[in-house]
């Protein structure tokens, strides 16, 4: 439920265009950055060797592969799928972790600088939301377990 | 105009808390009928938590949404990442009536519901479109005449344009435009549009998020940029943060960083200081006291005039 997906029909296209190769900035000033590379293995059944790569990573999600291309896709959702796989498996960098539990935890990624607030003569921050979202969070967990075992099995 | 809420972030409200100053200066001085309002949260930012978990990263969104639609209330941001996440799941979702019944279920069962109804602006777009360049001439006490500011537009004010539909995605002009009509030259540069990549700083690769402000803030500085002038965070964060970190480490840009929200500011005739421009890594010293001595000079023509009227001497 509410899961990212590939589209193979578009990936298809991509690997025979690479405009984005042009005007991407991580294959401009990275290395041996070149998602070209990466969409051919997912389209051959290869993306496991991806999984643990710092390239996958390197996609700064600034959508310019988005804008030029002409099926409006781009690879940046190759890489997110690469992404949300090995985080699934538990190899993302150390402070992507970090920020996911925090977000989880608190519904932000940081609180109100209360001191400096004082300083500068800001009010007091508006209530947060916290409550209500981890709420929503648990919905939405429950949720898919429910799709996923539907009979209620294994569950209590 | 209809009523605003502002989408602080949490960037702005963590790490940058001058910037919400700079920012309510400005919305009060224009008397714009901005809100502040309970229960908004991370917007979510894209990269941590849609990488992860994209149904978490859109029913997060969708929330803070639902908060202002339920009010009848746009919503503007001064941070590009709040608007550009909040608008890409407004878009998925209204592309997608299936999602968003999805969604809506699990909505209504803390209360609220996602219409999709209010707009959704970063600041640069809004002043440009909503509050207009005339009514910003028109509050110009002194203008940046003979300045040249370097701007970044920060990824996500533009992109994805689908979602954000307020500029040409490639070839952005309104922050030139505003920019322009503060009377500053904005300058055309190979790197204008080049990602700041903050984002390596965020997947442990420091220096190569250094490498990218560097790229940038070179070529600022071999064409004699008196500023670099943005309008989100997390941008601030790369060209302010880290240039300051370079040059500790005896690297020389001398690129003042400044926020929209405190070049306006300025124009309108308040100190750096009330702006909070005092609280900058990198010194804005040097950007202000040119723009004093521009101004204090003695009108063009007077120049011109005493050298026509000079005493022949032949």
């Amino acid at each position: 439920m509410l899961e990212a997906t590939l589209n193979f029909k578009l990936l298809e296209q991509c690997s025979k265009c690479g405009a984005c190769f042009s005007i991407c900035p991580s294959c401009m000033h990275i290395p041996g950055y070149d998602p070209r590379a990466v969409i051919q293995d997912i389209l051959d059944g290869n993306h496991d060797k991806w999984l643990s790569s710092r390239h996958i990573w390197q996609c700064l999600e600034c959508h310019h592969c988005l804008e030029i291309c002409y099926q409006h896709y781009g690879f940046e959702n190759a890489m997110t799928a690469l992404r949300t796989i090995a985080a699934k498996k538990g190899i993302h960098p150390t402070q992507v972790k970090r920020g996911w539990e925090m977000f989880v935890k608190t519904s932000r990624l940081g609180e109100p600088a209360l001191p400096a607030r004082k300083k500068l003569g800001l009010p007091e921050p508006k209530a947060s939301g916290a409550e209500e979202f981890k709420k929503l969070f648990a919905l939405l967990k429950a949720a898919r377990e429910k799709q996923e075992n539907p009979e209620g099995k294994g569950s209590e | 105009m209809k009523e605003f809420a502002v989408f602080w972030g949490c960037t702005i409200q963590t790490r940058f808390p001058f910037i919400e100053k700079s920012t309510r200066i400005v919305l009060e001085s224009f008397k714009l009928p901005y809100r502040d309002i309970d229960g908004f949260t991370c917007c979510p930012e894209k990269s941590l938590v849609n990488n992860i978990d994209h149904g978490a990263f859109v029913v997060t969104a969708a929330r803070n949404v639902a908060l202002v639609d339920e009010l009848d209330y746009d919503l503007v941001s001064p941070c590009t990442g709040c608007v550009s996440n909040l608008a890409t799941v407004k878009g998925e979702l209204k592309a997608n009536p299936r999602e968003k019944a999805e969604v809506n279920k699990l909505l209504k069962e803390v209360g609220r519901e996602f219409k999709g109804t209010s707009k959704l602006q970063h600041l640069v777009p809004f002043f440009h479109d909503t509050v207009g360049v005339h009514a910003i001439k028109q509050k110009i006490k002194k203008d940046f005449s003979g300045m040249r500011i370097g701007i970044h537009y920060g990824c996500h004010m533009i992109r994805p344009s689908h979602a954000l539909r307020n500029d040409d995605p490639l070839e952005p002009k309104k922050f030139d435009t505003l920019i322009s009509a503060l009377g500053a030259q904005s300058l055309q540069f190979m790197t204008k549009m080049m990602c700041c990549g903050q984002g390596l700083d965020r997947i442990d690769e420091h220096d190569r998020a250094l490498h990218f402000a560097r790229i940038k803030l070179k070529e600022l500085k071999s064409l004699g940029c008196d500023a670099m002038v943005l309008c989100c965070p997390s941008c601030f964060l790369q060209f302010d943060n880290n240039q300051f970190l370079m040059e500790k480490e005896g690297e020389k840009f001398g690129i003042p960083v400044i926020y929209f929200t405190e070049l306006l500011g300025l124009a309108m005739g308040y100190k750096p200081e009330e702006l909070g421009m005092d609280l900058h890594r990198v010194d804005c010293t040097p950007f202000v006291k040119k723009w004093e001595a521009l101004s204090t000079r003695p009108p063009r023509e007077d120049a011109i005039e005493d050298g026509l009227n000079a005493p022949v001497d032949l």
